[in-house]
């Protein structure tokens, strides 16, 4: 809003340039690895596949980060360390209590849905690297999922995927699917499959089926993601939807793009505007 | 602390963070580089260990080990070992699981990257105050805001710990039960999740008008009231850490190291 200063429109380029080229490199990190690792498995080794899926998506998931975080008012980023404390907390509470799930993205797509795509992204990111520092670097690696789950949760808002009690759940399903492809070449070729005990066990029984590495993984994900994302996006549509709106209306986002359907008949006039066509689809720069 | 962080007075300690942390990533991009399993093993027990043992956090190492590595390591092992796709010498077969050589080598050879991995991250966890990294990240030009969102998220995780259980204890005083089954214990978790989320939004308005007040991201450099020292020969080390890492991995990429 009343935060963009000269500064951050001089270097509005480079970050546009920096968030297309992370997305650039993890599209092609992707693409390479499920084309290219057939013949390389054939000869009898990893190849260069693990170095290839670590550094690819850690490069791309840091240029995006990096990108994104230079286009965020104070309030977001006053508002990103709690959702990353949320990520972490109820993570660890849901393995407390022992439940099959993670739950460790709830912060992420909050932050999503309230603040944009950008503002996911940054979450997503900076959460592994907190765990990292706070209870072990084995989730690092994943950070590229976080930030395309914190992505996703920004546009299915910005589709109006949270103005209906009933669609968030289906846009968790969809970012699941997106989530368990993407993670599946990390968790085949930097650990093996084996990313915790439950997992191992999936994995194993799909190899014994005869399913190749990545198939496995790939199909382990498919199983555990997308339930795990459903329950996270519905949670966090009965939180925001237990919110005052007077609370949701504060950030420009929701305004914007009309996220919750009700347009708050105390809104200011302009910042609705733009969001009276439905659900706008490809408004990329939406202020000038 | 809520960090693995721990104070010592070692070199290992007093380096500068981000000579550790290009040290780490040569490390890491060297062992996922090679193929050979017994190279990643060898950084571990020449490099890493010694890293460790000479800034004194030998003995949380072998905790964290035991605790985050050796269950990935019995998983990989069991799942790689017995049930590789591709393995064709068997060993040993029993139903499903076959004992294959190729699938021994294959979790060797991630067991071993993945130790380099994960040891090499925890010593530099283990030695670097976050703090200190997020100074020397900012002096080597990082954005101040990605230093802003990790300081304040470590420095909120106490507050929000504290805030959870007086929830927790606020609404088992209204009858919420969480002992029971997996789904009753599922179901408490929103009456927990929704105040808390309530309470931390409400507080972001205060503390972003806060930021703002102290010019918050205004100027593009800001001086900083401490600064991490960056010797030359820190400096060369780290170019030198980066060419190896660079020449190591052409080197595979060309065909000499195969």
């Amino acid at each position: 809003m009343s935060g963009s200063t000269p500064a951050v429109d001089a270097n509005r380029t480079r970050n546009r340039i920096f968030v297309a080229l992370g997305t650039l490199v993890i599209v092609a990190t992707y693409l390479y690895l499920i084309l290219a690792q057939p013949e390389e498995l054939a000869e009898g080794g990893l190849g260069t596949s693990a170095l290839i899926a670590l550094a690819g998506y850690l490069i791309g998931a840091g240029l995006i980060a990096a990108g994104a975080i230079h286009r965020l008012p104070t309030a977001t980023l006053s508002l990103i360390p709690i959702a990353i404390v949320l990520n972490i907390a109820v993570g660890q509470l849901t393995a407390v209590l022992g439940l099959p799930l993670y739950l460790d993205s709830i912060g992420t797509v909050l932050v999503g849905v309230l603040a944009g795509p950008a503002a996911g992204a940054v979450t997503g990111a900076l959460t592994n690297v907190i765990w990292g520092l706070t209870i072990g670097p084995i989730a690092l690696p994943f950070a590229v999922t976080a930030v395309v789950i914190g992505v996703l949760a920004g546009y299915a808002a910005r589709w109006g995927m949270f103005r209906r009690f009933y669609l968030a759940p289906v846009a968790g399903f969809v970012t699941g699917i997106v989530a368990a492809l993407v993670s599946a070449p990390i968790a085949a070729f930097i650990f093996g499959g084996a990313t915790g005990a439950g997992t191992g066990a999936i994995v194993a029984a799909f190899q014994a089926w005869g399913n190749s590495l990545l198939a496995s993984t790939t199909l382990q994900g498919l199983l555990s993601d997308p339930l795990d994302k459903t329950i996270t996006f519905t949670i966090v549509v009965i939180i925001l939807f237990a919110l005052p709106s007077r609370l949701r209306g504060r950030f420009p986002f929701v305004r914007q793009y009309n996220v919750f359907g009700k347009v708050a008949p105390v809104a200011p006039a302009e910042p609705a505007a733009p969001a009276a066509p439905a659900a706008p689809a490809e408004p990329e720069a939406p202020k000038a | 602390m809520t960090t693995l962080y721990l104070e010592r007075a070692s070199a290992v300690h007093r380096l500068n963070p981000v000579t550790k942390l290009v040290a780490l990533l040569a490390i890491i991009a060297i062992v996922f580089a090679v193929p050979q399993w017994w190279i990643p093993l060898g950084i571990v027990v020449l490099v890493v260990v010694p890293a460790a043992v000479l800034a004194r956090v030998g003995g949380r190492l072998l905790r964290l080990f035991l605790i985050l590595l050796l269950p990935l390591l019995v998983v990989l092992f069991i799942v790689q070992g017995f049930f590789f796709p591709d393995g064709t010498t068997v060993l040993w077969q029993w139903g499903p699981a076959r004992l294959t050589v190729e699938g021994l080598v294959f979790s060797l050879t991630i067991g071993s990257r993945l130790s380099a991995l994960v040891l090499g991250s925890l010593v530099f966890v283990l030695t670097t105050h976050p703090a200190r990294l997020m100074t020397a990240l900012t002096q080597a030009g990082m954005s101040s805001k990605i230093a802003y969102v990790i300081s304040a998220s470590l420095q909120i995780i106490p507050a929000f710990q504290e805030r959870a259980r007086s929830i927790l204890l606020a609404q088992q005083a209204r009858g919420l039960e969480i002992a029971g089954g997996p789904l009753r214990r599922a179901r408490a978790l929103l009456p927990l999740i929704a105040p808390l989320v309530l309470g931390m939004i409400t507080d972001v308005d205060e503390r972003s008008t806060a930021m703002e007040a102290r010019a918050f991201g205004a100027t593009p450099r800001p001086t900083s009231l401490t600064v991490v020292d960056d010797p030359l020969s820190e400096r060369i080390g780290r170019w030198l850490l980066a060419a190896a890492a660079a020449a190591v991995i052409v080197l595979v990429v060309v065909g000499v190291i195969a």
